[in-house]
């Protein structure tokens, strides 16, 4: 049993370190006031564009900054459309993930299932080798995680340029009277999100399954969606809600393992009726507007200010 | 693609929708094939395996044959496809998925001088065949040699969703080691998903934390393999030879060879003698469609020499791998001894068989 429970403890930061990094650069962007649906795109091109660096001889290090940055590029379009011509958030974040998904399978049409080696964990480097199993397992992106984790929340909640930031999201046009460029701030936060997104993306390819396939991210940028409402846009509960998901995720194949009679389907939809759950909750106790930043997804025009 | 034709199993409770009369088909004008797909091509699986099939039929023709990927499993995007190539002079189209069944078995109604083939479909008609291949033979060959080399008694094989056609080859796989090692046990694990490498991944590592040192993949990421190459454990792979994602640790892959099936059934229907099977061509590793990728480096030669006498068995007839005594995971009977599964029965499979661990998700 204690055997049982170690090697999912071992294996559950695997499953959440991808979902904390994209959800952390989604909570950036939506504090903004910008309606984010576009992480599962943007992941997939991170995934496509780090394999491919990698495959293409060079470090995974390598691989996961040109995925980060490859995210980026593409949330920037994405940005360019919502926040320079004004399109709707909703509909031009689904038309970045189809975007995105489409790019990833064009580009990376010839590298599909061909295995590289990638970021290693630290029991498989010569330094970690008699790391005991719940460390080894690790690997430096998840520790990054981490840091990524603190950061993002000590500059949102106690940095000047986090609270023009918030400032953004909840009144956009007081903002602008306190002489804060909305728009500037909501591009800078969209390309954070896209290049924690783009990240997030190769860590799947380059850390984790250290191989591509088109439309590997396999539903996990919606996973990342979810997650950020069901934090309540908050840093440290995108941990905790990563460690959850992750957690369930890692436990389903595990019980079929031992032969224990799970409902799979039912695991499998956990996540999403959890954030349901949340969600339905915090209206309940009317907290929902408190929670989510007031102006998100709604479009800012100067000319409208009142 | 991959996902709706392991559907199939799911769906199927009578196998194959029946064809009238046995007049040989003829086609009006010269052959020109065009073969369509619900993906890329390029996905390291299921549509690649098909579509090196493709590409040996065309150099066997000495013909270009037109390629459509990326054509979603619904009637009205499939008959576009279909029409455009129809108008276009095309009378020899492939299909590759069971999604395609109905809206090809339309259009061959509509379409009767063509001719149409479907992989892993349901329908059959005049002009129409549905193919697909006994892939739990190769698998109990696969299972045999995992069991013989198993030093634990404990296996582990992942796959996608528990439906018909994916629990044959588990519960095949399973009986292949049993017949190796009677008491060994398969560990067998769902992902829920067709295309998920991380995962994959993921699901192998969890199989191989429970004790298993041989692992098996009835999908196609190559993170699955590399698992076990890291461990070390076996590996087996599917669809494609996959030793290149496990080169110490491979055992053998499930592959399929459908130029074996295409080049000779085209070649018919250009002849002008090609009569559709009524219930869709089935066939086994007699047929050479679907069979083991040479060995890996670590099989032992005895290892070797019982899964080329059990093939043998199989081709020969003798050997049936859903023979009775057939017993379910909680010892109830399927199969009496002295019988053998009935065909209709192979699609509807929903139970694993005993020896294995793993749960199987209640249908109803």
């Amino acid at each position: 049993m204690s055997g049982f429970l170690l090697s999912w403890a071992a294996t559950v930061p695997d499953y959440a370190a991808p979902l904390l990094i994209a959800a952390l650069g989604l909570v950036i962007c939506e504090k903004a006031g910008v309606l984010n649906l576009a992480p599962e795109g943007v992941m997939a091109v991170g995934a496509m564009t780090g394999a491919l660096v990698v495959m293409g001889g060079q470090g995974p290090w390598t691989g996961l900054a040109v995925g980060a940055l490859a995210g980026m590029a593409l949330s920037l379009c994405f940005g360019l459309a919502v926040v320079v011509f004004r399109a709707d958030q909703t509909l031009t974040g689904l038309a970045t993930v189809a975007a995105g998904l489409g790019l990833s399978g064009l580009f990376g049409r010839d590298a599909v299932q061909k295995p590289f080696t990638g970021l290693p964990r630290f029991g498989e480097t010569g330094w970690g080798a008699d790391l005991p199993r719940l460390l080894g397992q690790q690997n430096a992106v998840i520790v990054l995680a981490l840091v990524l984790m603190v950061a993002v929340g000590l500059w949102l909640g106690r940095s000047r340029a986090g609270l023009r930031l918030r400032a953004v999201g909840e009144d956009p046009a007081a903002a602008d009277v306190a002489g804060v460029n909305v728009q500037r701030v909501q591009l800078l936060a969209i390309a954070a999100s896209g290049l924690l997104g783009g990240l997030a993306g190769a860590y799947l390819s380059v850390v984790s399954a250290q191989v591509w396939v088109e439309g590997m991210i396999a539903g996990r940028g919606w996973i990342v969606v979810a997650l950020v409402i069901f934090a309540g846009w908050r840093p440290g509960m995108v941990l905790v809600g990563a460690l959850l998901f992750g957690g369930a995720e890692a436990l389903m194949p595990r019980l079929q393992a031992v032969g224990v009679a799970f409902p799979v389907y039912i695991g499998a939809m956990l996540p999403y009726a959890l954030t349901l759950v949340v969600f339905v909750v915090a209206m309940l106790r009317q907290r929902g507007a408190d929670v989510a930043p007031a102006a998100l997804g709604r479009v800012f025009l100067r000319q409208d200010r009142h | 693609m991959i996902a709706s034709m392991l559907r199939a199993g799911a769906v199927l409770a009578l196998p194959f929708l029946a064809a009238g009369s046995a007049q040989a088909f003829e086609l009006k004008a010269p052959p020109k094939i065009a073969f369509i797909y619900a993906t890329t091509v390029k996905d390291g699986g299921w549509n690649e395996a098909i579509d090196q099939g493709r590409e040996a039929l065309a150099d066997e023709l000495h013909t270009k044959i037109a390629v459509a990927e990326n054509i979603p499993e619904d009637a009205t995007s499939l008959r576009n496809a279909i029409d455009l190539y129809v108008k276009r002079g095309y009378n020899i189209i492939v299909g590759t998925t069971y999604g395609y069944s109905e809206a090809m078995a339309e259009a061959a109604k509509a379409y009767p001088d063509v001719a149409f083939f479907n992989a892993s479909g349901v329908n059959n008609s005049d002009n129409m065949e549905s193919f697909y291949a006994r892939t739990y033979q190769a698998w109990y060959l696969a299972g045999m040699a995992a069991g013989d080399m198993s030093k634990t008694g404990k296996v582990g094989i992942l796959a996608g969703f528990p439906v018909g056609v994916v629990n044959w080859d588990l519960n095949g796989f399973a009986r292949g080691v049993q017949a190796a090692k009677p008491d060994a046990q398969t560990i067998a694990v769902f992902t829920n998903s067709w295309w998920d490498p991380v995962k994959e991944g993921q699901v192998a590592e969890a199989i191989l934390d429970q004790g298993a040192d041989e692992l098996a993949t009835n999908l196609s990421a190559a993170s699955a393999l590399n698992a076990a190459e890291k461990r070390p454990a076996g590996a087996i792979g599917y669809q494609l030879d996959m030793s290149a994602a496990a080169p110490k640790q491979i055992i053998t892959s499930v592959v399929f060879h459908w130029d074996k099936y295409l080049v000779p059934r085209i070649k018919e229907v250009i002849a002008g003698t090609w009569k559709p099977e009524p219930y869709g061509w089935f066939e086994g590793l007699s047929s050479g469609v679907v069979g083991l990728a040479p060995w890996g480096p670590n099989v032992p030669e005895s290892t070797k020499e019982k899964v080329a006498a059990a093939e043998k068995q199989i081709i020969d007839g003798d050997l049936k791998v859903y023979a009775g005594p057939v017993l379910r995971q909680d010892g109830t009977e399927v199969v009496p001894a002295g019988k053998v599964l009935p065909e209709e029965d192979l699609w509807t499979m929903d139970y694993f068989v005993k020896g294995v661990i793993g749960t199987m998700p209640k249908t109803q």
